[in-house]
């Protein structure tokens, strides 16, 4: 009890930070935890398949790819307002998911995570094969269509002006809430018990009367149009879809920021939020301050690295998400989970 | 005293205005410029970085030097690993962060494409973008704060028609292409320029830019009983196809290599079976070619390189990125002691550069409002013994 | 007829390559249940050394062996400072390390060796050889030999050699290894170790024909992960086989499916791992699996 009444509290806590987060950063921040917000809707989903279902994807940008061009190809081609095209981007991937999930049932962890892979490697030349419908390696242009809300100036909400990053954050982190308490509400039930039983133990949960098909390809489906929703969120953030908006690099991103968040960590408690926070916000970060990390390691270690040489922010990442690992196995979640129900155990 | 009085309104009523007319757009202070822009420092395209680095050379060189009408230039490039979602936001942190004057030298089609709508609406300058799409030169009734620097793709297509139209009018034509808007814009210029005689075109093979190495496109065409192959590719997959065509034992009367793939460095290492007599464009001084070593214009490259950029003294992208360097300060100079991003969109449309010295010499830097393709010269270059050797007159390549 | 042949034939000199890289794969699969998503980049980075050697005027075998040498030592001590400490983790944290590894790598070539494209010395003659107006050159049999060679050598090592054996027997039994006397976790290292000598070899088969560069694996990593799968995942003759057949399938797909045409060769690879996992989950030559639950 103690334990769910913390993971309110801080739950209350978060959601407070966040909702006023815009008062106090700049405008271009805003948008930035905007990408943060949208990084963690993925990873929570993530976190559905391969934390509960215990099954790998290595291949969820793909899902965002699907959910991105859905909502570009409604809105550039057919006319379809921003804000109607993120159910429907969240129904296509979902059932692309569940599609997908029906042969990955035949494919244990090291496998799927390759077939994964490789749909996550081939599916840009499939988005620059169908040129007609997405718009080829040129890619499909959002920014200032009269279906963008806004027509990317700035939006009134409720008699409040807001400029189109504080709008994309607003829009982004309600969503992000929604979702996250969608995906509570799921998998405290008996979705989840069952999710559970089947990773922790397949053949008692199957001899229980667990039908192992129907909820891992649910998992998969729930998984994937989450990250549909992430995917059309960024299209709508950017502004913009290209095949290579969704490169394999962000398949392995994902990944890398659901552990990093702590996988199976258990929802609810004040690790699986905060934990995603810190995935999603690694991943945006690192990506954009490798260079500026490089400059300050090189104040204390003289290392007479170009911090402008082609592959720093690359190694930067692989470095630190290798040291992650080594240091905290269980992720941010995991560690944030084991510390706060000592805490709360001692103080009953 | 009503005197005293009248001139005392009429100060105050004018102060809101002389300040206004001081005040300049956001990025330049009384000793500097802040522009910016976005390069491949990482990933598959990262050796495109060089074209910003060149470009950062030269800016830093003339800073030394008394910079721009008393400014000093800061030119901060992020890294956008070639993708154009990360080409967006990274422009965004540069425009709404960072509050740069003008976006300058962004490289890759796609990622021009992808923040043109942006810029134009924010009304910041997208110049000497580092793409040949045409769309960056045509369309500025649309995006008026928008303008390329290189040759177009397809006026360089169509050069190779017009030049296999005179040279070998009866020729059999294959071609290799990059099966994206680059490669296929080439394509659609060598139409352009074969005219009537695009149906000479017996066979076509594209390749994906993720490809390991395309061998078995290079034998389909071979299978095609060409003469003449075109090689409209990308960096390492030219040299494959030269390989390729070495191997096979294919030697066509007439092969062309597009520019971007035509670096000394690259051509001089396939076999040279391959690849002697191979035809080309030109447009910039390529610091590999001994022909420059006594140019003036080159010596001056190789200084500010050995002084700010030292890997990129033999770089073609480097050279690339220095003349385009040129010409933003040519265009910064003329843009006023306080440029807005008005005048400077002003000055960058009504460009006469002559001798800019990391162009070929003879080639005029001319843009008008209405005619934005910034260098529309070029010449046509021969590749024998290890170099390239420039022939023929200038010419004009418009799309 | 002979555009047909051939197309064969390229396909196959590309197969070799991908043949390669599979059995490095492969190898460390079977010593450590693995499947390292960082074999290309080590590869990358084995071919760079010893591009630096030859450039600095070491002839080439020499800077082959010397290479292999150096690629033994840091497959090693990768395991020791990387793979060790999360020896006992569960499968994700595995592939995410080695995943972090990979763009490591990457990154450090590039850093280190900067990204132009570089020609690297091919090992075989590459004058052409014509056979019924089919053409073809020396290198590309060279490439498949040196696969087919080590092949051979591997299966001799893992039947023949009492090392091989604890290999094989301490990644498919570690407890019953540990109690019989073999060092378990320094099989795991040994393992890393040959499968970095392997992916040398196939760096420096592969950089003569589609010059190098930091990125050079990086498709021919999942070709050769398909042709693994295809041949069966801890099958070094699968791999080998599945490598040939994966590459004149691409090419024929290529060129006589107009749909598929050069753009859709990685589509075409996954359908390939998908179709044999589904159908045929042991690939060619491999043990089953893949289990039901």
């Amino acid at each position: 009890m103690a334990r769910r009444a913390f993971g309110l509290l801080g739950f209350l806590v978060v959601a407070a930070i966040v909702a006023l987060a815009p008062r106090w950063v700049s405008d271009f921040r805003a948008f930035q935890l905007a990408t943060v917000g949208i990084y963690f809707i993925a990873i929570v989903g993530l976190n559905v398949l391969t934390g509960y279902s215990g099954q790998i994807s290595l291949g969820h940008g793909a899902f965002m790819a699907i959910g991105g061009y859905t909502t570009a190809i409604l809105m550039a081609n057919h006319g379809v307002r921003d804000l109607w095209t993120i159910p429907i981007a969240a129904l296509v991937a979902g059932v692309a998911g569940f599609l997908f999930g029906i042969p990955a049932l035949r494919l244990s962890g090291l496998y799927l995570a390759l077939v994964t892979f490789g749909i996550a490697v081939s599916f840009p030349s499939l988005l620059k094969k169908f040129a007609g419908l997405t718009g080829g390696g040129r890619g499909l242009n959002l920014f200032g269509l009269p279906q963008q809300t806004g027509g990317g100036v700035s939006v009134k909400v409720a008699g409040h002006e807001l400029t189109n990053n504080d709008w994309l954050y607003y829009l982004t982190w309600t969503i992000a809430g929604v979702l996250f308490v969608l995906a509570w509400l799921f998998l405290r039930g008996q979705a989840g018990r069952a999710l559970r039983a089947l990773r922790d133990s397949p053949v008692a949960a199957a001899s229980a009367g667990v039908w192992p098909a129907l909820y891992k390809t649910l998992a998969f489906g729930i998984s994937a149009a989450f990250a549909g929703v992430a995917g059309s969120l960024l299209a709508l953030a950017v502004a913009f879809v290209n095949p290579d908006t969704f490169p394999i690099s962000l398949s392995i991103t994902l990944l890398v920021g659901a552990v990093v968040a702590g996988i199976g960590s258990v929802l609810g408690r004040f690790g699986s939020y905060v934990g995603p926070l810190a995935g999603a916000s690694l991943i945006v970060f690192l990506q954009a301050y490798a260079s500026e990390l490089l400059r300050w390691i090189e104040k204390g270690i003289p290392l007479h690295a170009d911090p402008k040489a082609p592959g720093v922010p690359a190694m930067i990442f692989g470095l630190v998400v290798i040291l992650v690992m080594l240091l905290f196995p269980a992720g941010v979640g995991g560690v944030l989970d084991a510390l706060t129900s000592r805490l709360s155990r001692r103080s009953y | 005293m009503r005197k005293l009085l009248l001139a005392g309104v009429l100060v105050a009523a004018l102060a809101p205005a002389a300040l206004a007319a001081t005040r300049s757009d956001p990025g330049v202070d009384a000793n500097s410029i802040l522009i910016g822009g976005t390069a491949p420092l990482s990933g598959e395209a990262s050796a495109g970085a060089g074209v910003a680095r060149g470009a950062e050379a030269y800016f830093k060189w003339v800073n030394a030097h008394g910079g721009v009408n008393g400014r000093k230039i800061d030119y901060r490039y992020l890294d956008d690993g070639y993708d154009p979602s990360r080409t967006v936001q990274a422009t965004r942190q540069l425009v709404q962060q960072d509050k740069v004057f003008a976006i300058f030298n962004t490289l890759g089609t796609a990622n021009n494409l992808a923040i043109r709508s942006f810029l134009n609406q924010s009304k910041v300058p997208q110049l000497f973008s580092a793409s040949g799409a045409t769309t960056l030169g045509r369309d500025f009734g649309q995006y008026p704060y928008t303008i390329g620097y290189i040759p177009s793709y397809a006026a360089e297509g169509k050069i190779y028609g017009q030049y296999v139209v005179k040279t070998r009018p009866k020729a059999k034509i294959a071609v290799l292409y990059q099966d994206d808007d680059y490669g296929n814009d080439l394509v659609a210029g060598l139409r352009k320029g074969l005219g009537g005689r695009a149906r000479q075109i017996v066979a076509k093979a594209g390749y994906d830019p993720t490809a390991t190495d395309v061998a078995s496109q290079v034998a389909q065409l071979k299978g095609s009983k060409a003469d003449t192959f075109m090689i409209f590719a990308f960096g390492k997959f030219s040299l494959q196809a030269f390989f390729a065509m070495n191997k096979l034992g294919w030697r066509p009367k007439i092969t062309i290599v597009n520019a971007v793939a035509s670096a000394s460095g690259l051509m001089a290492l396939p076999p040279a079976k391959s690849t002697d007599g191979a035809v080309s464009i030109v447009f910039t001084k390529d610091p590999a070619n001994p022909a420059w070593a006594k140019d003036k214009g080159l010596k001056l490259f190789q200084t500010v390189m050995r002084r700010y950029y030292a890997d990129g003294v033999k770089s073609g992208y480097a050279a690339a990125g220095a003349s385009s360097a040129y010409t933003m300060v040519d265009a910064l100079k003329k843009a006023g002691k306080d440029p807005t991003r008005a005048s400077l969109v002003n000055a960058a449309t009504h460009l006469s550069e002559r001798g800019n010295p990391f162009l070929l010499p003879g080639i005029v830097v001319k843009t008008t409002p209405r005619d934005r393709f910034p260098v529309s010269q070029l010449r046509l270059q021969r590749w024998h013994k290890g170099h390239w050797n420039i022939f023929g007159k200038l010419l004009v390549a418009k799309p | 007829m002979t555009q047909f042949l051939q197309q064969v034939v390229s396909g196959l000199a590309s197969g070799g390559i991908f043949a390669s890289l599979a059995l490095a794969l492969v190898l460390i699969y079977r010593a450590t249940r693995v499947i390292n998503f960082a074999q290309g980049e080590m590869a990358t980075v084995s071919t760079f050394v010893a591009w630096s050697l030859v450039h600095h005027g070491m002839p080439f075998w020499g800077a082959f062996f010397l290479t292999l040498a150096l690629s033994f030592l840091g497959g090693v001590a990768l395991e020791r400072v990387v793979i060790r400490p999360v020896e006992s983790a569960p499968v994700l944290t595995i592939v995410i390390v080695t995943l972090g590894l990979a763009i490591l790598l990457n990154g450090f070539t590039s850093v280190e060796w900067g990204s132009d494209v570089k020609k690297f010395p091919s090992p075989f003659p590459t004058r052409p050889i014509h056979a019924g107006g089919v053409a073809f050159s020396i290198q590309d049999l060279g490439v498949i030999a040196v696969s087919i060679a080590l092949v051979l050598a591997l299966g001799a090592f893992f039947r023949f050699t009492k090392l091989g054996l604890a290999l094989r027997a301490a990644a498919l039994n570690p407890e019953a290894s540990r109690l019989v006397g073999v060092r378990v976790s320094w099989m795991l290292a040994l393992g890393w170790g040959l499968a970095a000598v392997l992916g040398a070899v196939s760096g420096m088969m592969i950089a003569p024909v589609v010059f190098l560069d930091p990125n050079m694996m990086q498709t021919v990593l999942l070709y050769a992960l398909a042709a693994a799968i295809l041949g069966g995942m801890d099958s070094p003759v699968g791999a080998v086989v599945g490598g040939l057949a994966l590459g004149v399938i691409l090419n024929l797909t290529g060129a006589y499916v107009s749909f598929i045409g050069g753009t859709l060769r990685l589509p075409v690879a996954l359908a390939v791992i998908l179709l044999v996992l589904v159908v045929r989950p042991s690939g060619l030559f491999g043990r089953a699996a893949v289990r039901k639950v």
